[in-house]
């Protein structure tokens, strides 16, 4: 529990930081198959 | 590279050297008004490439070129990215459709009604056969180390489980398998199965309360079978590779919070809130505005931001999710649909019980869509043929409004069936865009205000690595 709550106290924290130009990307293999009917996860299954 | 894309700046005949941007051959930023009190996005459309600027600084960020200089040493990699996202990906799934058959009636599936209430199953030997089939396919075109993935799909695969589950058994070391269910047939031993088998399993929910969920999830006799899946879901629980999708209708639209809630509560580890595909007449009557679906649809949204604030678990409605990875990081997408071309035909494809073939599960009450039959063509020729290719050549460039929306590589134009049935051709748009409009909005408010994580799964972001980063204050 106190782990959660110190995850809720940064993003309040992160809010109080405006800069004036935000930009940045990220980028990765392209595995992308799932579509409006379906989503699969890469979550590991237990 | 050369690409499909290529426009007249590559060919030399222009002689602007695109020092500037938004003439000649500088390249072009558009000013989105987000809805953000402090910030505005910059959107350079063709590589998707966006920034948050702040009202106040527009004009100097415009003038002083620092963002524009950062971003040209990195166009030609954005550009390729793009290129490589939208013309260079194979196909790595397929969704198969064990049967024709339902056991429901709801009134916005793709599959014709005839087709659900009167069609055949696919034989145990058929169906092991087709997985032989891909198999020997996927082992042509796909790198060693990558795990083609077949989705049993419908109509209603459990119906034919038997076929199904035998051959889940067969092809469990060749295939990731998944399944998408109505989960009215989801017993003990099912969910046991296909559990002790790592299967993704989706099911099929509309809201929380029967009331409002028994308006489409609807069986023959005109009977909801909210109960039965509600009993599926219990069996579920504590499993990671399961997710909830909503079909967003105007019969439950407004329910999309109560529906965060108890998904929330049940652990649902993700769902899709999806709006209703309209590719069919019979969607039509269930079709929500734009305005209004997205109203409360965004209102579920921000229940899962409370909910992860107050437990610390989120809830990823993973369409959403997409629009913001569409966003952040292109290549990290999960979805197929909000993408030009779409998945249709290039990244999976579909596959009925007689073996035909059609770009994707949306098109098979569409017979000119089908390409040619597993049992008889060789796959790659049937991914190359006049049906597939009408469905994989669509542009958003090709689109109005499309071609001039700065979000066209955010959203996509989704989807080409309903663009040819509905709107009457592929160089049409799909049933909405507003709704599209505003989700692109909103992702960028989360982004301005820092709380796009809380609406991702954990670890999206494990294999990527930062292109380009600029915060400048």
């Amino acid at each position: 529990m106190k782990g959660m709550q110190k995850e809720n106290i940064k993003i309040t924290k992160k809010n109080k930081t405006k800069k004036d130009v935000i930009a940045h990307r990220k980028s990765c293999d392209a595995k992308g198959t799932g579509l409006s009917h379906y989503i699969l996860m890469d979550k590991k299954i237990k | 590279m050369t690409t499909k894309r290529q426009t007249r700046k590559d060919n030399g005949t222009c002689a602007s050297s695109g020092s500037y941007i938004n003439t000649g051959n500088g390249s072009t930023f558009m000013p989105i008004d987000i809805g953000h009190p402090e910030y505005i996005a910059l959107i350079e459309p063709d590589t998707a490439f966006w920034s948050l600027v702040k009202h106040e600084k527009l004009s100097s960020v415009l003038t002083e070129g620092k963002l524009f200089k950062a971003y040209k040493k990195k166009a030609g990699v954005f550009t390729e990215e793009m290129d490589m996202l939208r013309f260079g990906l194979k196909p790595s799934a397929v969704y198969f459709n064990p049967t024709e058959k339902c056991n429901l009636d709801c009134p916005y599936c793709y599959i014709p009604q005839k087709m659900r209430h009167d069609g055949e199953h696919m034989s145990e030997k058929r169906l092991i056969k087709a997985l032989g089939l891909l198999k020997d396919y996927f082992k042509r075109t796909l790198p060693k180390d990558t795990l083609p993935q077949i989705i049993f799909h419908g109509a209603e695969p459990m119906l034919n489980r038997d076929a199904v589950f035998a051959g889940i058994e067969q092809y469990s070391e060749d295939f990731r398998f998944g399944i998408q269910t109505n989960a009215t047939l989801l017993d003990d031993s099912a969910v046991d199965f296909l559990k002790s088998q790592n299967v993704s399993i989706g099911i099929s929910l509309d809201a929380s309360d029967a009331a409002i969920s028994d308006r489409t999830r609807i069986n023959w006799d005109g009977q909801g079978v909210h109960t039965k899946v509600i009993e599926a879901m219990e069996r579920l629980r504590g499993y990671n590779g399961w997710s909830v999708i909503c079909t967003i209708t105007n019969k439950n639209m407004r329910h999309l919070t109560k529906l965060v809630n108890f998904l929330h509560q049940k652990e649902v580890p993700t769902c899709l809130m999806n709006i209703v595909r309209c590719t069919l007449p019979s969607s039509l009557e269930v079709k929500p505005n734009d305005a209004n679906a997205f109203k409360y649809f965004m209102a579920a949204l921000e229940r899962t931001y409370e909910l992860y604030l107050e437990t610390g678990r989120k809830l990823p409605v993973g369409n959403f999710a997409n629009i913001l990875l569409a966003i952040i990081a292109p290549t990290a997408r999960r979805l197929m649909c909000d993408i030009s071309p779409c998945g249709g035909g290039r990244c999976f494809f579909a596959l009925t019980p007689n073996g035909d073939l059609f770009p994707c599960s949306e098109f098979i009450g569409l017979s000119q869509f089908k390409g040619g039959n597993l049992f008889k063509d060789s796959v790659e020729k049937v991914l190359t043929s006049r049906p597939f290719s009408r469905v994989t050549d669509r542009k958003v460039e090709d689109v109005e409004p499309c071609s001039r929306c700065a979000i066209r590589h955010f959203c996509g134009s989704p989807c080409p069936a309903e663009a040819c049935e509905m709107n009457g051709g592929m160089e049409q748009t799909g049933a909405f865009c507003e709704f599209y409009e505003e989700q692109v909005r909103y992702a960028f408010r989360l982004i301005a205000d820092d709380k796009h994580e809380a609406f991702l799964w954990d670890g999206w972001g494990d294999d990527t690595k930062k292109t380009f980063t600029m915060d400048l204050f």
